[in-house]
């Protein structure tokens, strides 16, 4: 079962020369050439919380697992934000469209993925959010 | 403005019992407007070792001092390891984020949280003559006359691993600023004055000292064996 994340990142101009990036990794099991077997699919929210919410919940039996997480803000207003946050260290913000790809380390129950639409106002309407966790535990437990 | 995008491209024919695939295209922009990023830094590849395995060592790969806090950054980082068991750990700060596998990539905003920056202030005064030295962080200064203005504004153009100056001209003061953000230490740093040494009696005293704290959002990672391991990464930033 191949299960695989190919990036392309792409400029004509943002240097001197272009910029063209293109991988592509296989989901595996972690330290093996085993595939990843399971996923939660893809899910949908619409987040109007501008304090943390529970995105993808952390399991410590995924400690030490394999485990790839996608997000994406599908907010077309580019000044709507998420911000995500592990264990309360901020990640980072994404933007309207923005989409992140990253492996996931469950350290302990603490590691839950959060996310808040932190400048969102009744005005600004809903983020809608998507999201999809690729990972190797049969007892993995998630919110989803 | 430049136009850089990121398209994801997820795909599997036997992970269920339907295809998956999915494929997202994002324009990188600049926080909270449609304006394209116009700042990378290049796409590098390096590679770790250490003697053993006690001598693993975390790589800073970036510092958050450099770069615009809460911009909308976003790093990359691939493991070009072909030994499926060997793995990067990417922290934020100190905290965990995940394991970057053989052939793993990853994508991820940064929010660039950096600490503060320690800084002192430096005043040239009393009498000065021309050879006197004064030396500060690994860095020399040899007096070329005896104006204490003069004296600052060579002290300013010098080049320090560790701190950038600020100066205004005919004064004799000038301020220094850390590179990076840290609390480690900075205490000795910028209460202990550089070495003087002076045929008169040349003041170079240090005051207005503020010790800083430490960045907040590093990123780092940490390869699994002391053999080679290589990684690549980029990243976009404002």
């Amino acid at each position: 079962m191949a299960t695989t994340a190919t990036i392309t990142l792409t400029s004509a101009d943002i240097a001197g020369d272009p910029v063209n990036v293109s991988k592509t990794a296989t989901c595996t099991k972690a330290g093996a050439t085993t595939d990843l077997d399971q996923t939660i699919g893809l899910n949908r929210v619409h987040l109007r919380s501008t304090t943390n919410k529970v995105l993808l919940a952390a399991n410590a039996e995924g400690n030490n697992l394999a485990a790839k997480v996608y997000i994406i803000n599908k907010s077309e207003d580019p000044s709507l934000y998420l911000t995500i946050t592990i264990n309360a260290q901020t990640v980072g913000k994404l933007y309207g469209g923005d989409w992140m790809f990253f492996p996931w380390s469950q350290t302990d129950t603490s590691a839950s993925i959060e996310v808040a639409a932190t400048n969102w106002t009744s005005s600004t309407g809903d983020i809608p959010v998507e999201y999809a966790l690729f990972h190797e535990d049969t007892d993995f437990l998630t919110n989803a | 403005m430049a136009t850089t995008t990121a398209t994801l491209t997820l795909s599997s024919t036997d992970l269920l019992s339907d295809e998956l695939a999915l494929t997202t295209t994002a324009t990188l922009t600049t926080a909270g407007t449609a304006t394209g990023v116009t700042q990378a830094s290049g796409l590098s590849r390096k590679t770790t070792s250490a003697a053993d395995a006690a001598g693993i060592q975390a790589v800073n790969l970036y510092r958050a001092g450099d770069y615009t806090a809460n911009g909308a950054n976003k790093v990359y980082i691939k493991n070009c390891s072909e030994t499926a068991a060997e793995y990067f750990t990417v922290h934020i700060d100190q905290e965990e984020i995940g394991r970057l596998y053989a052939g793993d990539w990853m994508l991820m905003p940064w929010n660039a949280t950096s600490g503060t920056k320690a800084q002192f202030t430096v005043t040239i005064a009393a009498t000065w003559a021309a050879g006197d030295t004064w030396e500060f962080d690994g860095v020399t200064l040899v007096a070329a006359n005896s104006t204490t203005a003069d004296i600052a504004a060579q002290i300013d153009a010098l080049n320090y691993p560790n701190w950038t100056t600020t100066y205004v001209a005919t004064e004799s003061t000038i301020i220094f600023k850390a590179r990076y953000a840290t609390s480690a230490s900075e205490e000795v740093w910028v209460t202990a004055d550089g070495t003087l040494n002076t045929a008169g009696n040349g003041t170079a005293n240090i005051s207005s000292a503020a010790v800083g704290s430490k960045s907040e959002s590093d990123i780092t990672i940490r390869p699994s064996v002391h053999t080679a391991m290589t990684y690549e990464t980029l990243l976009i930033h404002e």
